[in-house]
């Protein structure tokens, strides 16, 4: 169990980078809601929605708020592994004249990555991000290095053109903690933004962690208690979602192709941790599952063609869990 | 364990050889315990073929800890261990390694970088994912335990495992392995997802603060020494002829094939199906701590071993049964020893 102060400098990490956030974008609760879940789990998150959404923003500033090393990749259909994790280069010694091999760490060394638009690279690519995503570690030429802590990918994915993307596999995909989907603005927080100035502000945005506070932060989420009957919802939750199973729900058994798997477990548990934690209590409770259950079940729940002909959505299926799920 | 386990014939083998192989299987299946909670039968599969020297092929839905289930094995007995993401555009020498030109003293040589293969363990996911030239260079890694490249061939590190892994939700994009490259796992493996009980326990124990230590169990030598035991061990002649009946039983042109193996099965087992049958019965007796190989010993390691190894027909399809099926069912007719005695 966590000390209360622990819980308590969440607390206050909590209002303040809301508060910075808030300054600088325009709408968006639930998104910066999530991605401060997302922080304190050490979970990294994917980011879809129109474009123009705010997604680049909110990572710019929470790479300065929480002041951690910050770089974009733009991904590419010719972006090489190398170009994320590094490669050797041979450098020549001025003064013995030999040669060298000398490693030129890619951008991947950092604390905070901003992915964009990772569909669009082809899959060796993409897979050598999702392998760093996961071990926090990078190998090339036999050589394993690790990667800085804390470490976050943000990653986008372009949904407004298919063609010449190459989609993510669902195995890759559930390597995300959450999945957060951009809101559309309302025609007042568009007249917001065109005449607000979000880099002036984001300049004068003041720094309210640094990267050692986040990894203190995840240690007290992961001492959150969470309850025997909270833990029994989450279960049956995920298990509800798997088609062909005892447990799934009739619109699981039409619509759904693959439910989410025992990372959804995880992270359900996680994120109501976090929950609590950023709102200053000792223990998870069931609505903290219920609040973080889409972005964490979305992109692991995948529909069937008939779902596609009756344009029922993952997130609707979850709906439905929620509603039916005791 | 140590030394005395060279066992340099079957008839020096004695009970202490298997007595040491039971403790070194317990041993590892009690640090495997601390982190992997259910998936009990894979486990003891998984084991089985280390024990065995064969590889793994697993079907299964991404999230159920077979990377952590092979990464902590690899931990136990003190082994390298490398992961290899197939994807539709991996090449041969992703996986196996490429020569580069490097300058000293003025002096340029070509240099061989290995390749993720040059590991004990190998966890080969998604292989379905990679175009066939590509899982050929694993697979042919696989059964000659060297790679060969710019005309040099290497050998692989000892022991050396691959334990592939094949997603069966995604069939878009994928290169189904041909069957003649699925016979070289001796196992094929399904795993599903856990029960609730145990997806609870995954749940308190991953998402706290506590972390296991893992401590090695056997070590890599001594994996080796336990593989030769394994296939030393003794089999009689009537359980050696029941592995090869069931085998054959498998093959629809066999006369032996019963009648719903002539309806429903395209292709029967290979000759890599008995042998298979045999060395898994092997290895599962020395596990267990037994001299002798038993039927059961070979009823045990059936379906993992003859599920890959058997097509069934479009007319199994229509009548909803698979290979499994076929696989529970000749357990039922093939005779054992005891019922020709």
């Amino acid at each position: 169990m966590p000390e209360d102060k622990e819980v308590q400098a969440v607390v206050a990490f909590h209002s303040q980078l809301s508060t910075a956030l808030h300054s600088v974008v325009v709408g968006q609760r639930a998104a910066i809601d999530h991605v401060m879940v997302a922080l304190v789990v050490g979970g990294h998150v994917l980011l879809t929605g129109g474009a123009a959404t705010a997604k680049g923003l909110i990572v710019q500033c929470l790479a300065k708020a929480a002041k951690l090393s910050f770089k974009r990749i733009q991904f590419t259909p010719d972006l090489m592994p190398s170009d994320i994790t590094g490669a050797e280069i041979l450098e020549e010694d001025t003064q013995t004249g030999k040669r060298v091999a000398q490693f030129v760490s890619g951008p991947i060394f950092t604390n905070l990555l901003m992915a964009d638009e990772i569909n669009r690279t082809p899959p060796k690519t993409q897979a050598a991000l999702l392998e760093a995503m996961q071990e926090k570690q990078v190998s090339t030429s036999g050589v394993t290095r690790p990667l800085p802590k804390p470490f976050y990918v943000m990653a986008t994915k372009t949904s407004l053109e298919t063609d010449g993307t190459y989609p993510l596999p669902e195995a890759q995909q559930d390597r995300f903690m959450l999945n957060i989907e951009m809101e559309t603005l309302s025609e007042e927080e568009e007249l917001q933004v065109v005449t607000g100035n979000a880099t002036a502000q984001l300049a004068q945005l003041p720094q309210v962690i640094e990267g050692e506070g986040l990894l203190r932060f995840q240690q007290t989420v992961r001492g959150i208690a969470i309850p025997r009957a909270v833990q029994q919802y989450i279960v049956n939750l995920t298990a509800a979602s798997r088609p062909g199973t005892p447990d799934a729900i009739e619109p699981v058994n039409k619509y759904v192709a693959w439910g989410a798997g025992v990372r959804a477990t995880q992270y359900l548990a996680l994120g109501a941790k976090a929950r609590a934690a950023l709102e200053g209590r000792a223990a998870a409770t069931q609505d903290d599952v219920k609040a973080v259950a889409l972005p964490v079940m979305r992109h692991r729940i995948g529909v069937n063609f008939r779902a596609e002909n009756d344009n029922v959505k993952p997130a609707q299926i979850v709906g439905q869990l929620l509603e039916s799920v005791r | 364990m140590n030394d005395q386990l060279i066992a340099p014939s079957s008839a020096a083998l004695g009970k202490e050889h298997v007595a040491r192989i039971r403790a070194a299987h317990d041993a590892i299946l009690g640090e495997v315990r601390k982190v992997i909670i259910g998936q009990g039968q894979v486990v003891e599969e998984v084991l089985t073929t280390f024990f065995s020297g064969g590889h793994c092929l697993i079907t299964g839905v991404p999230g159920l800890a077979k990377t952590l289930l092979i990464s902590t094995l690899g931990r136990a007995m003190a082994l390298t261990f490398k992961r290899i993401q197939f994807t539709p555009d991996l090449m041969p020498s992703d996986i196996v390694g490429h020569e580069l030109l490097r300058e000293s003293g003025g002096q340029r040589s070509l240099e061989f970088v290995p390749g993720a293969i040059f590991s004990n363990i190998v966890l080969a996911d998604e292989i379905n994912r990679t175009p066939p030239k590509t899982q050929a260079a694993l697979l042919e890694a696989m059964q000659e335990h060297q790679v060969t490249s710019g005309g040099a061939s290497r050998k692989l590190d000892e022991p050396f495992f691959v334990l592939a892994t094949q997603n069966p939700i995604e069939h878009e994009g994928t290169y189904p392995l041909p069957l003649a490259q699925q016979d070289r796992f001796m196992f094929s493996l399904i795993i599903g997802y856990p029960t609730k009980d145990e997806e609870l326990q995954i749940l308190d124990a991953t998402t706290s603060n506590l972390a296991a230590d893992i401590r090695v169990a056997l070590t890599g030598a001594e994996l080796l020494k336990a593989q030769q035991i394994v296939r030393l061990l003794p089999a009689a002649a009537p359980i050696v002829k029941y592995a090869v009946r069931l085998a054959g039983a498998s093959r629809p042109a066999s006369p032996h094939a019963p009648d719903f193996v002539k309806q429903y099965v395209s292709i029967g087992a290979s000759l890599r199906g008995s042998q298979y049958l045999l060395l898994g019965a092997r290895a599962r007796a020395a596990m267990e701590g037994r001299l002798a190989v038993s039927v059961d010993d070979i009823k045990a390691v059936a379906l993992p071993v003859l599920r890959h190894r058997i097509v069934v027909n479009f007319k199994a399809d229509a009548a909803k049964l698979d290979s499994n099926e076929i696989v529970r069912r000749l357990l039922e007719v093939v005779p054992g020893p005891k019922a020709e005695l």
